[in-house]
């Protein structure tokens, strides 16, 4: 078992214990969290899947030879999306904590069996 | 070419700029937003126009000055730009509509929503998985705001969860991008799709796949994982629902497309499954449904269910699949934004709260206009899109998906109706429609447009071209006219009738003339009466000519879809007129649905011998061998439904009873014939298709329904009802006789027709004009108004005796034809029935003639004066006619006789002077002398007349008086006049013939479809966590589907 | 117990649908497809020794102002979800003052901060970072402040300005790609010179795009914070 296959694991494992979360928990809160573990779950597989064993981060500095950069650094392309997906994520959570808070003040309970009103 | 990169500038430009400008108020900042908007439309268009008009090619535009795969690069393709045009015209509109709504929200909410078309237009350009991504969030959470910026719970608690949904189809998203990035090695989308196709079987890249798919599927709001969708059309503001279900459902439609070349076979059959599930599910959903915005949100998600399977058709409709899907989309979009704009004007919850604009004639169009383009009726882009759909499944063979397919659409016609009915014919509210003119732009831009591009996307098909629009312009005009004083449209319309005929009728071929006649001098003798009317009569003259111009086109079509949209097009017309009774709204909807339910059975059936002949005209149907029962079957029931036979008949006697006068002779007399018509095509086409189990079945159905026709008619109180009853027991005698396949046989059913039309229309204008003066439908409440209007009672019997067919008048030359003919044929049995019911006959008639004119006069009409002249001159018209028919039948039947020997080529009638002859084995068989028998009648009844004379002056009138003579006031005092429960004995007898069996059978049907409708909906209990084990199990059962198990 | 089941069968579903996934996956040896491109042309192409920050700000610049702009709308609709009533003054409610050893600490890190935030974004070319990284510094360092000081208010007008105005400089950045050099320039880098290898000036206009990010994100960021904090009604 090397280095990739335990952060695969890990972000796996995380994917299921978000959704166990999101499954199980009524406070709306907590089902937040649960999409949020989820989220850092991908990310980490994201991360994963674009490590190379034995590679150095993918800057270009003395540690890298630039002609043989294609030999001695990991692949970018996962970061960059992760970054990108990383403040997705933020922007989105922020958000539904606003909706919480809003939802809050109207009937002062983070249950999410108390918000049925829409139904059929 | 503005470079498409400026649309994705120009909104996030001025999206950052706006906040800055907050001081300078909303007008400002405003003026900016919607030049923005403004500015992105232009782009759109010009590259619209561009591929349309200038041949421009496929332009692909890469940014930061590297090729794809290493940057993001953007298409814009034909497809591309109707998309983003249509988007950005959508939300130009919406900004407009709902500017106030953004308004009271600050400079804020105009930011977003210029994001949230930034993420749309980003959505359709991008050949970029990950960059799909980003722009589905912008999309997403720009939309999230916009729900839930109005701080109202209903809105939050939609938009969370929307949230919900949207978070978790965001992870399945992002993980199917890294695990396809992980195996391909790119981003880029065309990339990645011929490296799919090369990498062959990767478990990996199936998984990623898969769910990089159903993450867009959730996204579409499919069933079941859309629970929360419905929250969300529900709970938002309208103007944000309008653009859910317009622009951004499109949008995500078109991400579809994209990325569905990444798709296995399998998963695309899968793809097509969900989709036809969604339509079929959602509008069963729908009709129980009674709040206005989730009814709309059902049918939206429904509609989005229709293109997803379109789209993954793709391959299977080849060259039409951009003909379909645009029809399909444009219809949608416009019709459903327009929907849910008008929503937020009536602003009622409940769908009967939208009888509110009932007194607003513009809004009524054009919420009729949106559901009939939503139902796919002429003439609308969904109608052509939806017939190539058929047409070319049928091909495939796809009978499972037709069938679903069209099943919905019905029940989509009956919810959609039904809320129609209720605002034409629900008790006017108090409430008055708050208008601003802002909101009502929208609403009329899209109202013209769908017309606009009904008419050029239906001739973008190849069967469209040939649709001759001419007629449907007069339509239109009616419509723009529609302020003027009724008799001059009255007369326009008559005019235009005589010229249309004039023209027309000359150069068909005789059975083809016959039925020309029918229809052309029953639209003139059917539109005089409306000279009676006085004021404008909003709404008649459109929908009247709407029909005449569908029945004329019958006449005309050559084509299988010239005759269908002729079809659709009667079929519309007229459930308008229906529509227009008092009580009608019931009455009117059973007819549409029967009637669309029967016009699929043809669609289907057209659909099917194209499959098998590959040729589109009328006559090919001749050709069907393989499926000729089943298409024989699929069109004679859908024309049955037009004649009323048997278990198809239930809506025809409320429909033409409670018609206005006018309207039921146009409904019975003229529009039954189209159904006629209808078999008549198919008989002559098909008869040499190993069918005649079949003719020998309709006979039977034929002979049925004559008698139960005739006795349910003998049992009627309401006068209008008998008549309409004896309609569907004439139409069963014509179907008999067509089913004869004999050349007299034929005679007789195009005697029948023609006398039909002449006596019905004379019974239905005379007794109509009647019950309108009497203003009651029941006969015994009539009585002796022989000497208050004895010129209806001339017209009446004279009505009467044709009917009946005895002699002297032309009923007796169709009985005469029709006994000849079936005795010739063999068909004892059915014959005996026939016969019989032309006994049963003369009870109704008797009753009808009796308990209006004769007996002693109630005291309420003893003022009563003759009818209005403009009823009684085509009555009188109509009198000619018959008499002249009557003395010269010779002048039609041979003529139709010799044409019919093409088709059946036996012995026919032969004539001699006036005199016809019917021959069996070169024996003479029969003989029916017109004059003669006038002549012996004539005598008889002179005889008779003196005898009377003579014998009745010694008797005493009968009065008022005589009749009710004493003892306790009867508790209901119609009991005690004599023609109530006239029958009575005979009720004793038959009366379980007259048992509705078919109704109640049709009322079981209907509560079955409610009560599943009402069981499975429970299943979205509005809880948040329940949709997110929608979604969940939603992937995994349809992943371990596709994997063929758990490992 | 019963309310547990259907919630372990759709995640026992999902474990066996990513064990497919684990089972499958081959270790990587070698760069493929894209990426090796990237290492092989990234430095050369654009100058930016931070071949994560080449792909972020030029390659994929489009997603990146995507994320901006999600960012942006983010903050936007929470202003707009959590917009107050106009309140009277001395109606917020007491609060505990925070203590000696915040405040002063507070004193000390917030500069600190801040510096190293600008540090990050303006060096995203050279070494780990970026613009999104050095924002969230200098925001949270806005948000130390928050919890150091009861009456610290961020000024609306001016971080409002520099939203504005670093995200309108960005698109125009772009748009000059558009009109300098081409058609298919849009957010090119190579707008400005690429310098020297390595050094601050260097990699055309990924500095100053990183930078713009940085004040972008901080300022969207710390409003975030200060609109989230409480006091609605």
């Amino acid at each position: 078992m090397n280095i990739t296959n335990i952060v695969h694991i890990i972000g796996f494992a995380l994917i299921l214990i978000g959704f166990w979360g999101m499954l199980t928990q009524k406070n709306m809160i907590k089902i937040i969290l649960g999409l949020a573990i989820v989220e850092v779950g991908v990310q980490l597989v994201m991360v994963a899947f674009g490590f190379i064993e034995g590679r150095t981060a993918p800057i270009l500095d003395s540690a890298v030879e630039l002609s043989k950069a294609s030999e001695l650094i990991v692949d970018p392309v996962p970061q960059a999306l992760v970054l990108t997906a990383i403040v997705i994520g933020v922007a989105v959570n922020a958000l539904m904590l606003t909706f919480v808070i809003r939802l809050y003040q109207k009937k002062r309970s983070l249950s999410i069996n108390d918000y049925k009103d829409l139904k059929w | 070419m503005v470079n498409p990169i400026y649309i994705i500038a120009i909104l996030l430009g001025l999206g950052f700029l706006l906040p800055s400008l907050n001081k300078t108020g909303i007008k400002v900042t405003g003026t900016i937003f919607f030049l923005g908007i403004l500015a992105v439309s232009v782009i759109s268009f010009q590259w619209l126009a561009a591929f349309a008009f200038d041949g421009q090619e496929l332009k692909m535009i890469f940014t930061a000055g590297f090729e794809p795969p290493m940057s993001i690069n953007l298409q814009m393709g034909l497809n591309e730009a109707v998309i983003i045009s249509l988007i950005n015209f959508g939300a130009l509109l919406g900004a407009i509509y709902s500017f106030r709504y953004f308004a009271e929200n600050g400079v804020q909410a105009l930011v977003v929503f210029l994001l949230f078309i930034l993420g749309m237009n980003g959505l359709v350009l991008t050949r970029d998985i990950f960059n799909i991504f980003v722009f589905l969030e912008i999309t997403s959470i720009a939309t999230y705001i916009l729900i839930g910026m109005d701080l109202r719970l209903k809105s939050l608690s939609a938009g969370f969860k929307y949230m919900i949904a949207g978070g978790i189809a965001t992870v399945f998203l992002l993980l199917g991008i890294i695990l396809i990035y992980s195996k391909t090695g790119t981003l880029n989308l065309d990339g990645m799709i011929a490296a799919v196709s090369i990498a062959g079987s990767s478990q990996i890249l199936f998984v990623g796949v898969f769910i990089l798919i159903f993450s867009v599927l959730i996204e579409l709001k499919v069933f079941p994982a859309n629970g929360w969708a419905l929250d969300v059309y529900e709970g938002s503001d309208t103007g944000i629902s309008a653009m859910i279900s317009a622009t951004s459902a499109t949008a995500l439609l078109f991400v579809l497309y994209k990325v569905l070349p990444l798709a296995s076979m399998d998963l695309t059959q899968i793809i097509v499954l969900i989709g036809v599930l969604t339509f079929v599910v959602s509008n069963l959903f729908a009709i129980k449904q009674k709040s206005t915005n989730r009814l709309l949100g059902y049918s939206s998600i429904g509609q989005i269910g229709l293109l997803i399977f379109v789209i993954a058709s793709k391959d299977v409709l080849g060259a039409n699949f951009e003909k379909i899907f645009f029809g399909l989309l444009i219809s949608h979009f416009l019709a459903k934004a327009g929907l849910f704009w008008l929503s937020g004007i009536v602003k009622a919850e409940k769908i009967k709260g939208w009888v509110k604009i009932k007194k607003n004639p513009i809004l009524i169009f054009a919420f009729g206009t949106f559901i009939f383009a939503l139902m796919g009726f002429p003439p609308f882009p969904s109608l052509a899109a939806k017939w190539s759909l058929v047409m070319i499944l049928a091909e495939n063979g796809s009978f499972l998906w037709i069938s679903l397919i069209l099943i919905a659409s019905l029940l989509e016609v009956l919810y959609l109706l039904r809320w129609f009915g209720y605002i034409i014919k629900l008790e006017d509210s108090e409430e008055k429609v708050e208008k601003s003119n802002h909101q009502l732009v929208p609403i009329y831009v899209v109202t013209v447009l769908l017309y606009v591009a009904g008419f050029y996307l239906t001739r973008s098909f190849d069967a469209g071209l040939t649709i001759n629009f001419i007629p449907l312009a007069l339509v239109g005009i009616l419509f723009l006219i529609d302020f003027l004083p009724a008799y001059v449209k009255n007369t326009l319309v008559l005019a235009a009738i005589s010229y249309y005929g004039y023209n027309l009728v000359p150069e068909l071929d005789t059975l083809k003339m016959i039925f020309a006649l029918i229809f052309l001098v029953g639209g003139i003798l059917t539109f005089i009466p409306g000279y009676s009317v006085k004021g404008k009569r909003i709404g008649f003259y459109p929908v009247a000519v709407m029909m005449y111009v569908g029945l004329v086109g019958l006449i005309e079509a050559t084509t299988f879809f010239e005759f269908f949209f002729a079809w659709e097009l009667m079929t519309v017309g007229s459930y308008f007129l229906i529509l227009r009774g008092k009580r009608s709204m019931p009455h009117a909807l059973s007819y549409i649905l029967f009637s669309a339910g029967g016009a699929y059975l043809i669609l289907f059936g057209f659909a099917l011998s194209g499959a098998e002949t590959g040729s589109v005209l009328l006559t090919s149907l001749s050709d069907v061998h393989i499926y000729a029962t089943v298409v024989f079957i699929l069109l004679a029931l859908g024309f049955m439904t037009k004649t009323a036979s048997v278990g198809l008949h239930i809506w025809l006697p409320g429909a033409h009873a409670e018609a206005e006068s006018d309207v039921s002779p146009m409904v019975s007399a003229v529009l039954l014939k189209a159904g006629v018509f209808g078999l008549i095509i198919l008989f002559i086409a098909m008869r040499n298709n190993d069918v005649s189990n079949l003719f020998y079945i309709l006979g039977w159905v034929g002979a049925i329904t004559a008698l139960l026709g005739n006795i349910i008619a003998s049992f009627q109180e309401d006068a209008k009802k008998l008549l309409a009853y004896s309609s569907i027991a004439q139409l069963g005698y014509i179907l008999f006789a067509l089913a004869l396949m004999t050349n007299v046989g034929w005679l007789g059913a195009i005697w029948y027709s023609i006398n039909h039309f002449l006596y019905k229309a004379l019974l239905f204008l005379a007794v109509g004009a009647i019950v309108m003066k009497l203003k009651t439908h029941n006969m015994y409440e009539m009585g002796g108004l022989i000497k208050k209007m004895p010129m209806s009672f001339i017209s009446v019997m004279i009505g009467i005796i044709a009917l009946s067919g005895v002699p002297p008048l032309s009923g007796f030359g169709g009985k005469w034809l029709l006994y000849n003919a079936f005795i010739l044929k063999g068909w004892y049995f059915q014959g005996a029935i026939i016969a019989f019911s032309g006994v049963v006959a003369f009870l109704y008639l008797w009753k009808l003639i009796y308990s209006i004119f004769l007996g002693p006069i109630k005291d309420k009409h003893r003022k009563m004066t003759e009818v209005s002249v403009w009823y009684l001159i085509p009555q009188y018209l109509i009198i000619g006619i018959l008499m002249f028919i009557a003395m010269k039948p010779r002048m039609i039947l041979e003529k139709v006789g010799i044409s019919l020997k093409e088709y059946l080529p036996e012995d026919t009638v032969t004539w001699n002077g006036n005199a016809a002859s019917t021959f069996a084995d070169g024996k003479l068989f029969g003989v029916w002398d017109p004059f003669y028998i006038m002549i012996i009648v004539m005598v008889l009844f002179g005889t008779l007349l003196a005898f009377l004379l003579v014998a009745s002056r010694k008797a005493t009138k009968v009065k008022m008086f005589n009749v009710v003579y004493s003892a306790e006031r009867p508790e209901s005092p119609q009991t005690t006049h004599f023609s109530y429960n006239m029958f009575s004995h005979y009720r004793k007898a038959m009366g379980f013939l007259a048992l509705p069996l078919v109704s109640n059978f049709w009322d079981f049907i209907t509560d079955l479809f409610h009560s599943t409708s009402d069981f499975f909906r429970k299943f979205y209990n509005g809880s948040a966590q329940s949709y997110i084990v929608h979604i969940i199990s939603f992937v995994v059962f349809f992943y371990f589907i596709l994997n063929g198990g758990i490992f | 117990m019963i309310k547990r089941i259907i919630p372990a069968i759709l995640v026992i579903s999902i474990f066996f649908m990513l064990l497919k996934v684990m089972t499958n996956i081959t270790p990587k040896y070698d760069l493929t497809g894209v990426s090796k491109t990237y290492a092989e042309q990234g430095a050369s192409d654009l100058g930016a020794m931070n071949l994560v920050t080449a792909i972020v700000v030029t390659y994929r610049g489009l997603d990146t102002l995507g994320e901006v702009a999600v960012l942006f709308m983010a903050g936007t609709g929470i202003a707009l979800l959590l917009r107050r009533k106009k309140k009277k003054k001395g109606s917020v409610a007491k609060k505990r003052e925070a203590s000696e050893i915040l405040q002063t600490g507070s004193k000390l890190l917030v500069p600190i901060i801040m510096m190293f935030g600008a540090y990050i974004f303006i060096n995203g070319h050279l070494s780990p970072g970026g613009g999104f990284q050095g924002g969230a510094a200098i925001a949270s360092a806005v948000m130390l402040m928050f919890l150091a000081d009861n009456s610290f208010k961020i000024n609306h007008k001016v971080f409002g300005l520099i939203e504005s105005l670093s995200g309108m400089f960005y698109v125009i950045i772009g748009i000059l790609g558009l009109v300098m050099i081409g058609a298919d320039h849009f957010l090119d880098s190579r707008l400005l010179p690429l310098g020297e290898f390595g050094k601050i000036l260097s990699a055309g206009t990924i500095p100053i795009i990183y930078t713009l990010v940085g004040l972008k994100v901080g300022t969207e960021l710390a409003s975030i914070i200060d609109n989230m904090k409480g006091d609605l009604e």
